[in-house]
């Protein structure tokens, strides 16, 4: 009798438990979850959905500068992640301001074991639930008394139905010949040795396996991995005047092996160098109002921050009475059906490609973190916003999931963010006339230069202080700043320019896009969910490839920022031995 | 001007449940930069109220020796720390001018004779496998301990060599290693009230640590206390004689007696400054002292946990005399000094990246007044008889606030009693209560201490302070005191789990 009542509750969980599922992890999950029906009853709560999640992360790390190795860590880290819903998925604990507040003590460690012993998983996972179980009473109830004091602006169910997953995948080997990449970072960082006008540089790399280990009472299963493999060169300066200067290169891949050749990266590591040299003497930039134009790369880069990191709306959570919270809201929010991009224009984020003309894309997953398998979403179609990327979290424009959850959220769900945004237009023009363009319009206009920007910080390796100083105190939403940045003269002339920052970019700006190029890109990156996917900005990173074209604006504003600067160093540097 | 280097190498491994949780290595080095300006008198680390100075980054230096990573960081350092520094002292001459002179007019910085010297440090061994195979089997015991909800198994392995050199000639590089065992384990009564249990292994490396056997029986010792304890009645407000151990006085005077007695208090004018004018007056009973010596490697047969050569710095440690029959003698010092203690005794302590202030090192309480064990627990009940008590109270463990998990947030300054026990004048057996708060000025404990045991016991951790934290060790015998308040504590209410803890098949020793 009970029993019944119990598989009436829990039917999907009922039901998962008949499968048998050979990973001793799942197993672990599938026992504490089908066991913990009897909640309902004891708690008095009737509890609808539950989920076990498990990273299981593996990685080596070293830093080197100037010749000199600074770090090198092994990591070896299970983070469980549990989570119930009580309710039904009209009315839950989640989407609550205090949703994920426990007030107790916990005695599920942070750490889970790194042997699969099914007893030891087990223990874990049923403190785990009782502590999310009591978790959730408290939010239900707070939010329902909340509730008696605040009219939503719209009702709309907690959770949306999904399909049930079932993908349990080998996992792959992983390992890294640390020796190897200890020397090879150590001889990359040697290379600033021959710019003494560098302050600070180093060169980071990482290589892990990330396994995702995912079980719900509805039935998915779930066991897939990710791996990836950096490194990171990064390098500052000061100008004359005292302006602190940076530059960075990034190398990304799905595997160790597949990074580029260690020449490859020199030519980049020295490129990165003979930049940051050339912006330390390079003049200052004025403020300016005129045509803009995007090479590809930094196109890509403002696509990632403009589209990319803005396409998902953000579900409000019900908050406290008379005490409003202030989320920031998406930029796309009251866009939709809208025009954002010239007509020319398609955008689609599609995690399900797992290539780009033979090379890897970093947004390509198989299902995700709900166990959802993704679709491809056509954001934007004939220039106009159609449509967000979405959870299992309904919104008022998307009352399914499109498999785009990416990101533990804070409220009792995921966030949905990009993956492999593509950006096309079907009226390109050939690269070389692009410049030719930017030319033409500055001569119609009258103008003594053009701007051209090869760069953008994205992401971001300002420090948040830095970062704070240059953006603060904006109307509107900051775009990424330019780290290259050229003065075209009407003769084709480039000049570098520092200093500048880009004056009201954002997305009601790419309407006045008047070109783009022939000249695809990829571009990759590890985005956190941070502004400007700050590098360090997150504990959850996840990665993202942009595909877009060299772009030409109409006009955009670059502006100097006011800020003060710090005085040089009083000595000077030290002599470098070669 | 002086420049710290400090390498740290640190090898861990954690169980539970007969699992291995964690285990990491790593080595790196730091640097911390101190630069004063102005003259002895009055320089750029003078405290200002509600402003502690903090110069030092603990910035990451190569694992290599290679000038040209090595001097980039120092050079840029410098340069940070020298302009920060410029700036604190016009603001503190400022402030000057707006603020009353303090009762203390000593000066900012002592001399003290340059050292050169080089002492190196023996590499640490340690098979990660091996320790990962013992933790696992030591967490294995709670795994059928339905009563115990969280449970870990550490051992810690450490190695740091410090490099200082200064503008006064010092070129030292001394340093130490340490090996640590922790065992916790932690429970929740059926009232709700949430009860931990552990014990701690400190050696100077791990040939120094106890044998597996005895590791093993702590392991069981420690679910032994847990168990009593969440079977335990709870206290209640309770005044009358008590004894407290060795290592519970240790604490007790480490926590309430050592801080109040660390030098840079006596002038800094928020401070309680107990003591600062009461040298040479007696503050303890005739029959107790009290030293601090950072020279003393162990004592009773235990490795002690607060010992160096050198302290950061870099003066020669000596051991101090605090209390001498009674009567107050001295203050640990930095070479910050004070009124009527002008130099250094070897106390300037700090963890990397923190600014050094005096701290304590290894306290010892000496007793002249001493009877053994069995005689200290017939004067107990003797007085208990005499006060006209139901009951006396026996002090056996206290929580320090010494870390279990890891060396930050921890509060060194909550001494919680852990193991309290009524003892009956009628002989009946003693009884372990639990949720005792000790309440009152323990300084006033400290007073009416009648008689002390003849066996000296050693707590060892890390102590917490404005410097960060630095290891440490208290030694004492145990005491008698003629008064001793409790009272109980707050507890939380939180319901038990709802379910059964899961009984699965219980496989031991995974693998990875």
């Amino acid at each position: 009798m009970r029993r019944r009542d119990f598989a009436l509750l829990l039917p999907a969980a009922a039901l998962a438990q008949q499968r048998p599922v050979g990973d001793p992890v799942l197993k672990a999950m599938k026992d504490e979850m089908a066991r913990s029906g009897p909640l309902s009853v004891v708690g008095g709560q009737p509890l609808y959905y539950m989920e076990c999640a498990l990273d299981d992360a593996v990685a080596f790390r070293a830093t080197s500068s100037l010749g000199a190795l600074f770090t090198s860590s092994n990591s070896a880290l299970r983070v469980p992640r549990v989570a119930v819903r009580i309710g039904g998925k009209k009315f839950d604990n989640t989407n609550y301001i205090f949703s994920e507040v426990f007030m107790g003590t916990r005695f599920d460690p942070d750490q889970f074991p790194l042997d699969n012993n099914p007893a030891a998983m087990r223990q874990i996972f049923w403190l785990a639930i009782d502590r999310a179980y009591k978790t959730a009473i408290e939010a239900i109830g707070r939010k329902r008394a909340a509730l008696r004091n605040i009219t939503q602006a719209e009702e709309l169910p907690d959770f949306s139905d999904a399909t049930p997953t079932q993908m349990v995948m080998p996992v792959p080997n992983w390992s890294v010949d640390e020796e190897l990449w200890k020397n090879q970072i150590t001889r990359l960082s040697r290379l600033f040795a021959a710019y003494p006008e560098i302050y600070t540089s180093s060169i980071d790399f990482e290589s892990s396996r990330d396994t995702y280990y995912f079980a719900n009472s509805e039935g998915t299963e779930l066991r897939y991995t990710e791996m990836l493999a950096y490194v990171r060169a990064r390098a500052n300066g000061q100008a004359a005047d005292g302006m602190r200067l940076r530059d960075h290169a990034f190398f990304f891949a799905t595997e160790t092996g597949k990074l580029p050749s260690e020449a490859d990266m020199e030519r980049e590591v020295r490129r990165t160098a003979d930049n940051l040299k050339a912006l330390i003497s390079a003049p200052l930039g004025e403020s300016y109002s005129g045509p803009v134009l995007f090479e590809a790369e930094a196109s890509a880069q403002l696509f990632s921050d403009l589209i990319g990191s803005q396409s998902a709306l953000l579900r409000k959570p019900v908050a406290e009475p008379g005490r409003p919270i202030n989320l920031p809201t998406s930029e796309m929010e009251g866009r939709l059906n809208s025009r954002i991009l010239p007509t020319s224009f398609t955008v689609v984020d599609d995690p399900t490609q797992k290539e780009y003309k033979g090379r890897p894309l970093m947004g390509h997953f198989p299902v995700d973190l709900e166990g959802v398998k993704p679709q491809a979403v056509v954001l934007v179609e004939k220039g106009n916003f159609k449509n967000y990327l979405a959870t299992r979290i309904p919104t008022r424009e998307n009352k399914v999931s499109n498999g785009h959850a990416r990101l533990p959220g804070s409220f009792g769900g995921y966030l949905a963010s990009s993956s492999n945004l593509f950006i096309k237009s079907d009226e390109p023009v050939p690269t070389a006339e692009m410049k030719q363009k930017l030319i033409e319009l500055i001569k119609q206009r009258n103008k003594p230069y053009g701007m051209l920007i090869r760069k953008l910080d994205f992401p971001s390796t300002a420090s948040f202080e830095e970062l704070r100083g240059l953006v603060g105190g904006l109307s509107s939403r900051p775009a990424p700043l330019p780290l290259l940045a050229y003065r075209v003269y009407p003769d084709g002339r480039e000049e570098l320019v520092r200093g500048l920052r880009f004056r009201s970019l954002n997305v009601r700006a790419l309407k006045d896009i008047v070109a783009s190029g022939n000249d695809e890109v990829q571009f990759d990156y590890l985005a956190n969910g941070a502004p400007f996917a700050i590098v360090g900005g997150g504990n959850y990173v996840f990665g993202c490839s942009t595909v877009a074209p060299s772009i030409l604006f109409e006009d955009i504003e670059l502006e100097r920022p006011q800020v003060e600067l710090p005085k040089l160093p009083i000595v000077p540097p030290p002599p470098l031995t070669a | 001007m002086s420049y710290q280097m400090v390498e740290q190498e640190a090898m861990s491994v954690t169980g539970t449940l007969g699992t291995l949780q964690g285990s990491s290595a790593g080595k790196s080095r730091s640097l911390d930069v101190s630069i004063r300006v102005g003259d002895a008198k009055l320089d750029n680390y003078r405290q200002i109220r509600g402003d502690r100075p903090q110069f030092a980054g603990g910035i990451p230096m190569p694992l290599e020796d290679e000038p040209n990573a090595l001097r980039r960081r120092l050079w840029l350092e410098t340069d940070r720390v020298f302009r920060a520094a410029g700036q604190r002292l016009i603001n503190i001459k400022t402030n000057q001018q707006v603020k009353l002179e303090g009762d203390d007019k000593s000066g900012d910085f002592s001399p003290v004779p340059p050292v050169v010297k080089f002492e190196t440090v023996a590499p640490i061994k340690f098979d990660a496998r091996l320790w990962q195979e013992k933790v696992r089997k030591w967490s294995q015991y709670f795994s059928d301990k339905p009563e115990v909800l969280a449970s870990n198994v550490a051992v810690v392995v450490q190695r740091e060599v410090k490099t200082l050199v200064t503008t006064e000639g010092t070129k030292l590089q001394h340093g130490r290693s340490f090996a640590r065992i922790l065992i916790s384990a932690r429970g929740k009564a059926s009232d709700g009230m949430n009860l931990a249990a552990s014990e701690t292994f400190e050696g100077e490396d791990l040939g120094r640590l106890p044998d597996e056997k005895a590791v093993q029986k702590a392991v069981e010792k420690v679910y032994q206390k847990l168990a009593a304890l969440l079977k335990a009645p709870l206290a209640e407000p309770y005044t009358g004689p008590a004894i407290l151990s060795g290592k519970s006085a240790g604490v007790f005077f480490h926590e309430i007696f050592g801080h109040r007695i660390e030098g840079h208090r006596q002038k800094d004018e928020s401070e309680g400054q107990t003591f600062t004018k009461m040298v040479g007056q007696k503050i303890l009973p005739d029959f107790l002292s009290v030293k601090m010596d950072p020279t003393l490697h162990h004592l009773a047969g235990i490795d002690l946990y607060g010992w160096y050569n050198f302290d950061d710095e870099g003066v020669v440690a000596r051991p101090v005399s605090v209390v001498k029959a009674g009567v107050l003698e001295n203050f640990l010092m930095s070479r910050s000094p004070i009124n009527g203690f002008p130099v250094s005794n070897g106390h300037g302590r700090k963890q990397l990246g923190a600014e050094v202030v005096s701290r304590q090192s290894n306290l010892v309480v000496e007793s002249s007044k001493a009877v053994s064990n069995a005689d200290l627990r017939k004067q107990l009940i003797e007085e208990i008889k005499k006060q006209n008590k139901p009951y006396g109270l026996y002090f056996e463990e206290v929580s320090s606030g010494f870390t279990i998990t890891s060396r930050r947030g921890l509060q060194a300054f909550s001494v919680v009693p852990v193991m309290v026990y009524k003892i009956f004048p009628d002989g009946r057996p003693d009884q372990l209560i639990r949720g005792a708060d000790v309440v009152g000025t323990p300084l006033t404990s400290f007073s009416k201490i009648v008689q002390t045991s003849n066996e000296t016991t050693v707590f060892n951790g890390y102590c917490g302070a404005e410097s960060g934290q630095v290891p440490v060790s208290a030694s004492s015998p145990a005491l008698l005191v003629s008064e001793i308040e409790i009272s109980l504590r707050e507890r939380s209410q939180e319901r038990p789990p709802y379910l059964e803890r899961p009984i699965g098949p219980t496989i031991t020793g995974g693998t990875l």
